[in-house]
């Protein structure tokens, strides 16, 4: 297992190689630089900003030197703001990962108990109701969702706040849930999706294994049925549910801009779109290699969870 | 016909199944699919909204008001007898506005599954009987594209197709008319990123197929290897295709909509389901149910294609018949 996760996370070094000099490449067939504004910069100036940023140099100069740095894990600089790529993403991350996670807790625990209580249930008013919701949430997109949410919860009853700006995923962990009013409508329109889908599946993959001979045995032997439910039949049934997990965090990271944008949260999704719109293709690509980069490293956490959870697999 | 009452006769089974035989793989999946209230309803509901939105598209009285028309003395109405679902901030008639998003992001579920389909199907196609090499070629290439993140590569794609000008459609703004280039820009970019999905999928299905008794036996009898593929194997993958079609829709239209909900969908004053929700999104103090005609439209539309796609699958594929 060792060895192959070792093997795993080599394989994943050309994948990140190849998806940066996609990258890199696309951009660079894009016409008009980070330079071009509505006042145009004096040729002096110009000269010397693309001196200083090396965009002067020729493109497989450019490219080498890029890929020389991205090895020392440096993602280069934002010309935008002059700063280090990899600075913007770890603040900018903190305030995605915060909503990602919030989000990612709320689709798997409403999920999870949405899909349990509706195979446990099946074709009663329950099940009908979770399967609605299920169906529902598919329909739903976040953008769609989010001017809802804001339109009852905030506008016309003022239970919960939008606009606002307090974020630090850091206070979550020293227990201090102040902001969770902010929290609310963001986290349950980016989460309702993924809601919906873990509640499909676990429904789906419950009511395949409660149907098996050993349940049907656990069950003449005379054991509780909540034994028989969470013990014998959960763990089971758990593991095609693992593995939508992985994607649908890295879908929540990658995705939230979306969410971002509709309840103006300084997160890295925004930025991403702030620079594709000003043409900042050093943060750009640096965002683009670190989404692949989360997305490769759900993956293979799938995969190691997948073989820890179901004994049959081995690597 | 007293043979045919409720009483069981012996082999009936049988019979049913002599009969069912006879009928066509496609007539039988046919009505397998009509048996699907929910599908079908699904199916009419999306012609209705069709039907509507390329009527309005052609006579002018369906849209009841131009979908561009100011009228300035009639801001954020609320619906009326003149104005069906109210206007918005720039006096514009919601209804005219609604039905112009609609087929425009139609346009873009549909079209772009023409374009996935033509590359999705070439590809895996190539890969399954173009030998080891163009087969590991493309699964490393599926690979690179799945590693990007969907919607940001789409936004990506769509920023460098964009800006700049190309052979017939120019520069995205509005050319030929009724087709604006934004719109073959955004089915550009939303295909590069989805084909590979289809390649795949025509890939593993070429594969399976070609190992079958019927194909080995069409070679025996001296079929080409293009007769093989194109009468054989080609409608024995449409099936799988078809489903995957039903599911790329909504997806398509879910991403235009991401797209033109944070401000990079078409240029006014053209309209699409996602701008009309960004649009509606910046009125929601003063006019809360703006926003709402274009969402309840996105959602019925995912809701439909989700279901007619559920129960295509369950007609055409029998594996996962109940």
């Amino acid at each position: 297992m060792l060895v192959y996760t070792i093997r795993r996370v080599l394989a994943m070094i050309p994948l990140l190689v190849a998806v940066a000099t996609v990258t890199f490449f696309l951009m660079h067939t894009v016409e008009g630089g980070p330079f071009d504004a509505d006042k145009p910069l004096s040729e002096a100036t110009r000269k010397n900003l693309e001196a200083k940023y090396g965009l002067d140099d020729s493109l497989p100069v450019q490219y080498v030197n890029y890929i020389k740095n991205l090895a020392r894990l440096d993602l280069g600089i934002s010309f935008a703001n002059d700063r280090e790529v990899r600075d913007i993403i770890g603040e900018r991350m903190q305030v995605s990962l915060q909503l990602g996670l919030a989000a990612f807790a709320f689709a798997t625990v409403f999920g999870l108990a949405l899909g349990m209580f509706s195979s446990l249930n099946q074709n009663g008013m329950f099940d009908y109701l979770g399967v609605f919701l299920a169906t529902a949430g598919a329909a739903l997109p976040s953008f769609v969702l989010a001017p809802l949410l804001t339109i009852a919860f905030a506008v016309k009853f003022g239970w919960f706040n939008v606009l606002s700006s307090d974020y630090d995923l850091w206070q979550w962990f020293r227990l201090d849930f102040s902001n969770w009013r902010q929290m609310v409508l963001p986290t349950v329109a980016l989460g309702f999706l993924p809601m919906a889908y873990v509640a499909r599946i676990t429904r789906a993959s419950m009511l395949e294994v409660l149907r098996q001979d050993y349940i049907r045995t656990a069950r003449a032997k005379g054991l509780r049925e909540r034994r028989v439910v969470f013990r014998h039949a959960m763990k089971n049934a758990m593991i095609p549910v693992l593995t939508v997990l992985g994607p649908i965090f890295a879908g929540l990271i990658t995705g939230s801009f979306i969410i971002e944008t509709a309840f103006v949260i300084p997160g890295l999704g925004r930025e991403f779109v702030r620079a594709v719109l000003i043409r900042d293709y050093g943060l750009l690509m640096g965002v683009m290699v670190f989404y692949a980069g989360v997305i490769a490293m759900m993956n293979l956490v799938v995969d190691l969870a997948y073989a820890v959870a179901d004994p049959r697999i081995r690597y | 016909m007293a043979a045919n009452s409720t009483v069981a006769q012996p082999f009936d089974f049988l019979r049913e199944d002599l009969q069912t035989k006879q009928r066509g793989l496609w007539e039988q999946a046919f009505r397998r699919l009509v048996r699907n209230r929910l599908a079908i309803v699904s199916l009419c509901v999306l012609l209705l909204i069709t039907v509507t939105a390329l009527l309005a598209d052609f006579i002018p009285a369906v849209a009841h008001h131009p979908a561009d028309a100011q009228d300035y003395g009639s801001l954020e109405k609320s619906p009326s007898a003149d104005f069906w679902l109210g206007t918005d901030g720039l006096g514009r008639d919601l209804w005219a506005r609604l039905l112009e998003g609609t087929l425009f992001s139609l346009k873009i579920g549909i079209l772009a599954q023409v374009v996935i389909l033509s590359i999705g199907i070439t590809v895996g196609m190539l890969a399954a009987l173009g030998g080891r090499w163009s087969d590991t070629l493309l699964m490393w290439f599926t690979d690179l594209a799945y590693a990007f993140p969907d919607l940001l590569a789409i936004i990506l794609f769509r920023q460098i197709l964009l800006g700049r000008e190309w052979p017939v459609i120019g520069d995205g703004n509005p050319q030929i008319p009724g087709f604006p280039g934004v719109l073959l820009v955004t089915i550009l970019a939303i295909s590069f990123v989805s084909w590979v999905t289809v390649s795949r999928l025509v890939r593993g299905q070429m594969l399976s197929i070609k190992e079958t008794d019927y194909v080995t036996a069409a070679r025996a009898i001296g079929a080409s290897p293009l007769r093989v593929v194109a009468v054989h194997m080609l409608p024995n993958t449409l099936g799988a295709i078809i489903v995957a079609v039903t599911f790329g829709i909504p997806l398509a239209i879910f991403a235009e909509a991401a797209l033109g909900f944070i401000g990079l969908g078409v240029p006014p004053p053209a309209a699409s389901l996602g701008t009309l929700i960004s649009d509606g999104l910046d009125h929601i103090q003063t006019n809360p149910i703006e926003i709402l005609w274009p969402s309840i439209t996105v959602a019925t539309l995912m809701l439909c294609f989700t279901f007619l796609g559920d129960g295509l699958r369950d007609a055409l594929d029998p594996r996962t018949r109940k």
